[in-house]
């Protein structure tokens, strides 16, 4: 019963007081419609209290405004983390600042003696209704969390539902008394409005943007000085107004758009699962293939000789790949005498590894560009895009005891010798001195 | 006495005259400054576009700085992660590559108009030389920065540059005939390039480099504001605009649009989608080379006339060149600005063809020769 | 035991065909202008005949019978993966199976009207037939045709860049005021 009369009696009352106490008052008294302000009075402290007040108001208001009015909307917005950091950051510090500027207005009324003699029971009566709002405002966000979630969904409807002639209490029936308190302290406000001299709030400057800069005429400085220093100062003011407006507009919508992208850079990516194992597998791969990169290396600095195949395996149309001790690849091949033939895989013209396979007229293809390579002179065939010949390596073989049998060096002169038994069990071996 | 005493009077006054340290005052620098305003004087913002293009570079670089490993195993795995995974790594590192080439397009119409405009006579000398050492170290920018990828490219095209310093050691007699090679393994670091070369690439790039440049940029910087804008043409301009606020005004409007521009040239259009894709595959020393390798764009005018003149006849050149940028104040001391601007066309002939049409040059030379 | 293995390997070679294709690779270099490697269907860049990851020689037991099962599509979907290409490869022998590629290597033209006009495996904007005759990798979302990319890429961000616009316009006109304010403030103080 008692909330049928707070949220929905209270409301219609307040709305009523609102239109018509304001209607009334200004056709009766217009002059009525102002700030009463004891700027003349007392300046300093209200310059710090005034200021920041309406500030905070300005932007706890829109905000709330906001939510209720495009309830859809404002959850959209608010799913974005980042959207919601913003706003509750903003409103915490608009808060601040309204509890702190309140506090102020209201002391510096008792504590100066010119403005207790204009402070009127309605002002302090404001005052402390502000106060007590801003206070509970201030105490819902904390104690009853993610406003900007259930706010919309729940207080929206009610205030549609208000303002469509068809309230619904059952939205807030449930609701804990803090906010029901703040609500009720809302319409308070508002059925107070048209009685206090919160009437400025409706004469909003909005002309001052486009009218011409008035003509304040001092009559303390010379007359030809007048004009000049007056204009000058109200169009440096609004220069400084649209400077501010331009930058900080362009300063909001990088915000919004690219900084939080800028932001997330320097944070830990979120990556899928699969695409971290892919990564870690990628490294891995890398490792594995540097490690016997260095492997290979270190035998070829240590040793002096690298086994590269029996002598027996090898064809005289297939060849055998190996690295040499430049860590290029090579193959090794066998001819019809029985002796091997050593010669660099690393085609002479970008650097493609050569095929194995050996043609009809004893040539190997490099495939890349379309190269054919004779293997027993090295030279590139006519046409092909290799100009320089395939370079013949060094070689030896041992037997298996480990005795040298059989050595040719790149140059193609030969030393040693054996039976071609011997030969058939021989090993091949790529020589260092050779290289 | 009186000699030696007025030699070093001359030397003190050569110096005061170019860097006119009595003009630091707000007055002469910032309320009292006026820029002529003539048909040249778009030329004036080459030098601002310039500079917005490097700050571009050392932000964007700092970015990439933070996920970048500088070792042969993990270097272009790193970029690649810039790339595909970081958020926004792919616009860093995409506006990277694009304001390297914009800053070195600026840089070189900056210095074209600034010769045109004879802005390096008395007493802007230390202008010139001091933006000759700039125009050195952004090259050499894009030279240890074009190997820090280490893909095919970037590996292969640093080789083939390196690999021609070595060629001049078949023109030098004797012993100086091994300085070459000498000289090329100390740049590398190791025989051939690899870990040792990306690193002092690295230190280069990312330390050394930046350092030089700001000394010679504080130089350059100073000189200019001390000097104000050069007259520009012959005749004394009948109008001149002040540099506070409406010459800073357009710069900065420029500077913005610029950006603007650029951004969003980053943001859609991949500077590697003008390559073929195997040339941005990982460098394999073991590996193939695929075709297409050559310096970056702005190389061109001293890689194409290597590939198909004789190296003494570039050599030569270039060693010209090199020694007639640095006096160029007092070689064209009293040159007109009509026979300047003539010289300075026939340069930006040679640099635009030489860059867009190298290629098929090359291609007809090789034609007929082989 | 290194050695053995890598002996199984070639040993295995010798008995399969060859079916490496570089009628494909001219053809889109003819096509194109642009010079391709084997990467744009294979998955090393060199092609399958090898032994680093992603050739034949380098392939354990379980992707050796991959290998065969796919070697074997001679249909199309038949869904079998080799681990010798790529995505793009995969797909290609997929929609075609091998009979097919085998048939239109002497006419690698026809590769393009048989594949799918609309399939785009990178989402880059260009479908995989037109990166295939612009030379662009058809895996590689950052490669494409520069003309097209941009084109894509513009609309795809259209709002962004819009945003952008806006931004950089009211920070102009702000610091045109601020500008012209500090000016004014300037000659005041005179």
């Amino acid at each position: 019963m008692f909330d049928l009369f707070l949220f929905i009696g209270l409301p219609y009352a307040a709305m009523m007081s609102l239109v018509a106490g304001s209607i009334v008052r200004y056709k009766s008294n217009a002059f009525s419609y102002s700030s009463l302000s004891t700027q003349f009075l007392e300046n300093r402290w209200l310059a710090w209290a005034s200021l920041p007040f309406h500030f905070g108001m300005f932007v706890i208001l829109s905000g709330h405004l906001l939510a209720f009015a495009f309830p859809n909307l404002w959850s959209i917005l608010v799913s974005a983390p980042a959207f919601l950091m913003v706003v509750e950051t903003l409103g915490m510090m608009a808060a601040g600042l309204c509890l702190v500027a309140l506090m102020i207005l209201l002391v510096r009324r008792f504590v100066d003696v010119k403005l207790q003699a204009v402070t009127s029971h309605l002002d302090v009566v404001v005052l402390l209704i502000l106060l007590f709002q801003v206070s509970s405002g201030l105490g819902v966000a904390i104690n009853h969390r993610w406003g900007a979630s259930w706010a919309p969904g729940a207080l929206g409807p009610y205030l549609h539902g208000i303002f469509l002639l068809n309230p619904d209490v059952s939205y807030l029936k449930d609701m804990p008394p803090l906010i029901k308190l703040h609500i009720v302290l809302a319409w308070v406000l508002i059925l107070f409005f048209p009685f206090t001299r919160l009437v400025h709030a409706l004469s909003l400057p909005f002309l001052y943007f486009t009218r011409a800069p008035q003509k304040v005429v001092w009559t303390s400085s010379p007359s030809h000085v007048r004009f000049e220093k007056t204009v000058a100062m109200d169009t440096e003011r609004r220069l400084f107004l649209k400077a501010s407006l331009g930058t900080g507009v362009a300063v909001a919508l990088l915000s919004l758009g690219a900084l939080d992208k800028f932001f997330r850079y320097f944070l830990k990516q979120d990556l899928t699962n699969a695409e971290e194992a892919h990564i870690l597998s990628q490294k891995l791969q890398r490792l594995k293939q540097s490690a016997e990169e260095r492997e290979l290396e270190l035998e070829r600095m240590n040793k002096d000789m690298i086994f590269v195949a029996a002598l027996s395996s090898l064809s005289q149309t297939k060849g055998k790949y190996f690295i040499d001790y430049q860590m290029r690849p090579a193959l090794a091949f066998r001819d019809q005498d029985g002796f091997p033939i050593v010669l660099s895989a690393k085609c002479t013209h970008l650097g493609c590894t050569v095929g194995q396979d050996v043609d009809g007229q004893g040539r190997v293809l490099c495939p890349c560009h379309i190269s054919y390579f004779d293997i027993k002179t090295g030279e590139p065939s006519l046409g092909s895009p290799a100009k320089d010949p395939l370079p013949h390596l060094g070689w030896a073989l041992k037997d298996e005891q480990g005795s040298l049998l059989l050595s040719q060096d790149s140059d193609g002169r030969r030393e040693g010798s054996a039976d071609s038994a011997r030969l058939e069990r021989s090993l091949l071996f790529i020589v260092k001195r050779f290289s | 006495m009186s000699e030696r005493k007025s030699k070093l009077w001359r030397t003190i006054k050569f110096f005061s005259e170019r860097i006119p340290l009595h003009k630091m005052s707000f007055e002469s620098m910032v309320s009292k400054k006026e820029v002529p305003v003539h048909h040249m004087s778009w030329a004036y913002y080459m030098g601002g576009l310039t500079l917005l293009f490097f700050s571009i570079q050392m932000i964007t670089g700092i970015f990439l700085l933070f996920y970048y490993q500088p070792t042969v195993s993990d270097a272009h795995a790193s970029v690649e992660y810039i790339t595909f995974f970081v958020k926004s790594g792919f616009l860093v590192r995409n506006l990277h590559t694009w304001s390297s080439s914009c800053m070195i397009l600026c840089l070189m119409i900056h210095m074209i108009t600034a010769f045109a405009m004879k802005s390096f006579a008395r007493p802007r000398e230390l202008t010139w030389i001091s933006g000759s050492l700039l125009l050195i170290l952004t090259f050499s920018f894009g030279f240890t920065g074009y190997l820090l990828p280490w893909h095919q490219i970037a590996v292969n095209a640093t080789k083939v540059v390196l690999q021609s310093i070595e060629e001049a050691g078949r023109y030098l007699p004797g012993a100086l005939s091994t300085l070459p090679t000498y000289i090329k393994e100390i740049i590398q670091g190791e025989a051939s390039v690899g870990q040792a070369t990306l690193s002092r690439f690295y230190a280069l790039h990312v330390v050394v480099l930046p350092l030089l440049f700001f000394g010679a940029l504080g130089l350059h910087l100073l000189s200019v504001q001390l000097h104000g804008m050069s007259q520009g043409i012959d005749k004394l301009a009948k109008k001149s605009e002040k540099f506070f606020p409406f010459f800073i005004l357009k710069d900065f409007w420029l500077w913005g649009l610029v950006f603007l521009v650029v951004f969003i040239l980053s943001l859609c259009l991949p500077f590697e989608s003008f390559y073929s894709y195997p040339l941005f595959e990982a460098y394999d020393a073991l590996g193939s080379t695929p075709d297409g390798i050559k310096p970056e764009w702005y190389f061109y005018f001293l890689y194409y006339p290597l590939e198909i003149l004789p190296f003494w006849v570039v050599m030569l050149g270039m060693g010209i060149s090199s020694i007639g940028l640095f006096m160029v104040p007092w070689i064209f001391k009293n040159t007109s600005r009509k026979v300047l601007s003539i010289i300075a066309w026939i340069i930006a002939a040679y640099l635009i063809i030489m860059t867009f049409f190298g290629q098929l040059i090359y291609e007809i030379f090789k034609g007929s020769h082989s | 035991m290194k050695a053995l293995f890598i002996l199984g390997i070639l040993v295995f070679m010798y008995c399969s065909s060859v079916f490496a294709h570089p009628e494909f690779q001219r053809y889109s270099k003819e096509v194109s202008g642009r010079s391709i490697n084997c990467a744009m269907c294979h998955m090393h860049s060199d092609g399958p005949v090898g032994l680093k990851p992603g050739q034949i020689g380098s392939l354990n037991q379980d992707e050796l019978n991959a290998l065969g099962l796919a070697r074997q599509a001679f249909k199309p979907g038949s869904g079998a993966k080799s681990p010798i290409l790529n995505e793009f490869g995969n797909v290609i022998v997929e929609q075609l199976g091998k009979e097919k590629i085998l048939m239109i290597k002497q006419r690698p033209e026809l590769l393009v009207e048989s594949l799918s006009k609309t399939s785009d495996l990178d989402s880059d904007g260009i479908t995989d037939v037109e990166e295939f005759k612009d030379g662009t990798h058809p895996l590689n979302s950052l490669d494409g045709h520069p003309w097209k990319l941009f084109k894509n890429n513009l609309l795809k961000n259209w709002f962004h860049i819009l945003m952008l616009g806006l931004a950089t316009g009211c920070g102009l006109y702000g610091l045109y005021n601020a500008l012209l304010w500090l000016a004014m403030k300037a000659r005041r103080e005179e």
